[in-house]
């Protein structure tokens, strides 16, 4: 007895109600390989990580972040790129960067020498 | 968007709390209390990360079960207008379980392992897909209130603390926003509309109320558990201070077009604050989630019938030098 | 600027173009859903938004420049015989194989179609065309994509998507059965014309089968499929029809 839905897309799709097949179940990366998704939504913009997409290559990965990732708003390009090819940190080695905020002779806001213009400003109109 | 803010816990399959190593895990505590996110490749308990998978699968299976109530109705649509807008939702809620799918991925649980579960019925999902949307109007019930209800839970859930978790959802709100409005739309047309959609929209706010009600779950005992989960930002409210939130935000709107809920003790209590109402009958709750509900059999078998009708694609594509990878983010 | 015949001839050819897309979008739509993994199922029911956005676009052309009925009206309360879908269009969606190439077969001709139109001498359907072409590009990128991938698959895909081909193709040539007033169109740089647009199509398809590692069948040995630019239409669009309008018949004049 196949099933009579209120939806009639599933009657017609004919699913045998009763049919429960025990062996059927998904087999390991029966669902592919992930692909990491990068979005631009202008030129001139950068590309940014937006997630990810399932696909059996490259080429079916873009066909389908364009709609999971760009079906809205504005988009002008995007890459996709294997997950196996990333190559990133691990959060527990945060600490090579722990000090970088501090060095401050690399930032512009390190140098201040308006209070020694005002010095000597001052100083010269004393003479 | 489609979680409930019940996530089913077999309390009798929970292994025993494991003991974890007290250095690492005061730092992870100490880093959720800072408001940081924990990431994938995180030091974290294995009971954060069990009751994480748990939950964020549970959110996925009932989006793309979510999908099937509303699908009835997608050849039906009166109108281009309408027509478009069901598509374009049901559509997105098949995205969400995809985004919310990928999300769970990143704590070490396949897609295939996550789905396999689902259609063996051993995972859950939100008992109110396991209801029948029987005419339009129901359309209208589910796009307005489901949709609110589940957005109480999940703008509480995106301020917790698992980030894959956190960034989905966040995509995921702005796109329910327009689910909402859609919905509210065809609610508001059917109720101000003639005798006949009046008398649909009634009639299917009736048969959704005690679901709707049932849909944050029962009122949380306080366990040590729960506290835990609170701390450890996994659980963000709880169930009955979300289903206080949803009555304050909804009940007026449906209220304020004429129309009533199958409820004659709903009521504000002005002194409390608090919502008064008829408990739902909460035996019909477990028995759903059993298994037993209206749909819960049809849902299952197409569920089932997908996968395996598109196995044929998915093997011919599989490539002989794939390698699965958890996805980063 | 254009005379009656002509005019005539012009609702002839959006309107068949615009039930074949509208057709075409319900039954994709039917995927919504159902499709054989989540992130197809997605890209599915964009397709089949656009192609119902289409038949929305060209039913506008008719109402607003040339006196028609309103695009709902229009779509959803005709008779079945009013309709000029071709019969391709009208089938149940099947599996996947079948449901796919349609898809690619319909789109391919489209894409000619709408390139074409982008240039017409008809100002509003050159419009259309111009802001819809990009959209099909896709279609048929998703389409060609897949149905390649597929016939050089497993030895299931293959065979499935040989038989889908000899299955569709005589109902894909009935596409472009000719119609009344056509010549009119072609004389005056409205439209390409059938019997170009099918000899575009054969190139297409046969490069896109030939790189999928399929046989395309031979065309000229086939009966092409004919009759729904009349109105005779398969047993499968009346319960179709009466679906799309299950809603709408309950109350005609509401607002819904």
């Amino acid at each position: 007895m196949n099933i009579q839905s209120l939806d009639p897309r599933i009657t017609r799709l004919g699913i045998d109600a009763e049919e429960k097949n025990p062996d059927q179940t998904l087999q390991r990366e029966e669902h592919w390989e992930t692909y990491q998704v990068f979005h631009q939504k202008k030129r001139g913009e950068k590309h940014s990580s937006v997630g990810v997409v399932h696909a059996p290559n490259a080429e079916m990965a873009l066909l389908f972040a364009k709609e999971q990732y760009a079906r809205r708003g504005e988009t002008v390009n995007l890459w996709i790129v294997n997950t196996r090819d990333v190559l990133a940190m691990n959060y527990d080695d945060y600490d090579v960067f722990s000090t970088t905020p501090e060095k401050m002779y690399r930032d512009p806001a390190g140098y201040k020498v308006n209070d020694k213009i005002a010095a000597y400003k001052k100083a010269q109109l004393d003479v | 968007m489609y979680g409930g803010g019940y996530i089913h816990d077999d309390q009798k399959k929970k292994p025993e709390m494991q003991a974890e190593d007290p250095v690492l895990l005061a730092e992870f505590e100490a880093r959720i209390a800072r408001g940081e996110k924990i990431e994938p490749r995180d030091w974290m308990p294995a009971d954060y990360r069990r009751q994480l998978i748990r939950m964020i699968e549970q959110h996925a299976h009932s989006e793309i079960i979510g999908a099937l109530p509303e699908g009835t109705w997608i050849t039906r649509a009166p109108g281009f207008r309408r027509k478009l807008a069901l598509m374009a939702k049901v559509q997105d809620e098949v995205g969400h379980a995809q985004l919310l799918y990928s999300a769970a991925e990143t704590l070490g649980k396949s897609r295939e392992d996550m789905i396999n579960d689902l259609i063996n019925g051993k995972s859950k999902y939100s008992n109110v897909f396991n209801y029948p949307a029987k005419t339009w109007a129901d359309v209208a019930v589910i796009g307005f209130l489901i949709d609110a209800a589940a957005i109480v839970n999940q703008v509480a859930n995106s301020k917790g603390s698992y980030g894959p978790y956190c960034r989905a959802l966040e995509r995921i709100c702005y796109e329910e926003s327009f689910h909402l409005k859609q919905g509210h739309s065809v609610f508001v047309y059917l109720a101000t509309g003639t005798p006949t959609q009046r008398a649909m929209v009634q009639d299917a706010l009736n048969r959704w109320w005690q679901p709707i009600m049932h849909f944050f779950g029962p009122s949380d005992k306080m366990s040590q558990h729960t506290e835990t989960l609170m701390r450890w930002k996994v659980k963000m409210a709880s169930n009955d201070d979300m289903r206080q939130q949803f009555l304050s935000m909804y009940v007026p709107k449906i209220w304020e077009i004429g129309l009533t809920l199958p409820d004659p003790n709903l009521k504000k209590n002005p002194e409390t604050n608090q919502w008064e109402f008829t408990e739902p009958d909460w035996n019909e709750f477990y028995e759903v989630i059993k298994g037993n509900g209206p749909c819960n059999a049809e849902r299952l078998a197409v569920r089932r019938a997908s996968e395996e009708r598109g196995a044929w694609v998915r093997a011919a594509l599989k490539r002989a030098d794939q390698h699965y990878v958890t996805p980063l983010a | 600027m254009f005379n009656t015949d002509t005019l005539n001839a012009l609702r002839r050819l959006l309107l068949a173009m615009a039930d074949d897309h509208l057709i075409i979008g319900h039954r994709n739509s039917e995927w919504t859903g159902l499709g054989p993994i989540l992130e197809e199922d997605i890209a599915f029911s964009s397709i089949a938004q656009d192609k119902i956005g289409h038949a929305l676009g060209l039913y506008s052309i008719l109402y607003e420049q040339l006196g028609e009925a309103d695009p709902d009206t229009l779509a959803f309360m005709r008779n079945e015989t009013d309709f000029t879908s071709c019969q391709l269009v009208e089938y149940p969606i099947g599996e996947y194989d079948f449901s796919l190439v349609r898809h690619l077969l319909f789109d391919v001709a489209a894409l000619i179609r709408f390139e074409d139109a982008s240039h017409s001498a008809y100002d509003p359907l050159a419009k259309l065309a111009r802001k819809v072409k990009g959209e099909i590009k896709y279609h048929v990128f998703h389409a060609s994509t897949f149905v390649k991938q597929l016939g050089q698959g497993s030895e299931e895909s293959k065979a499935r998507m040989q038989s889908a081909l000899n299955q569709n193709m005589a109902l894909a040539l009935g596409m472009f059965e000719s119609f009344e007033g056509e010549a009119l169109l072609v004389q005056q740089g409205i439209y390409k014309g059938e019997a170009a647009i099918r000899t575009a199509w054969l190139g297409e398809v046969g490069a896109i089968v030939e790189e999928a590692g399929l046989k395309m069948p031979d065309a000229e040995k086939l009966e092409p499929i004919y009759g729904g630019r009349k109105g005779f239409h398969t047993e499968y669009l009346q319960p179709l029809l009466d679906e799309m309008t299950e809603v709408f018949r309950i109350d005609p004049a509401a607002e819904w």
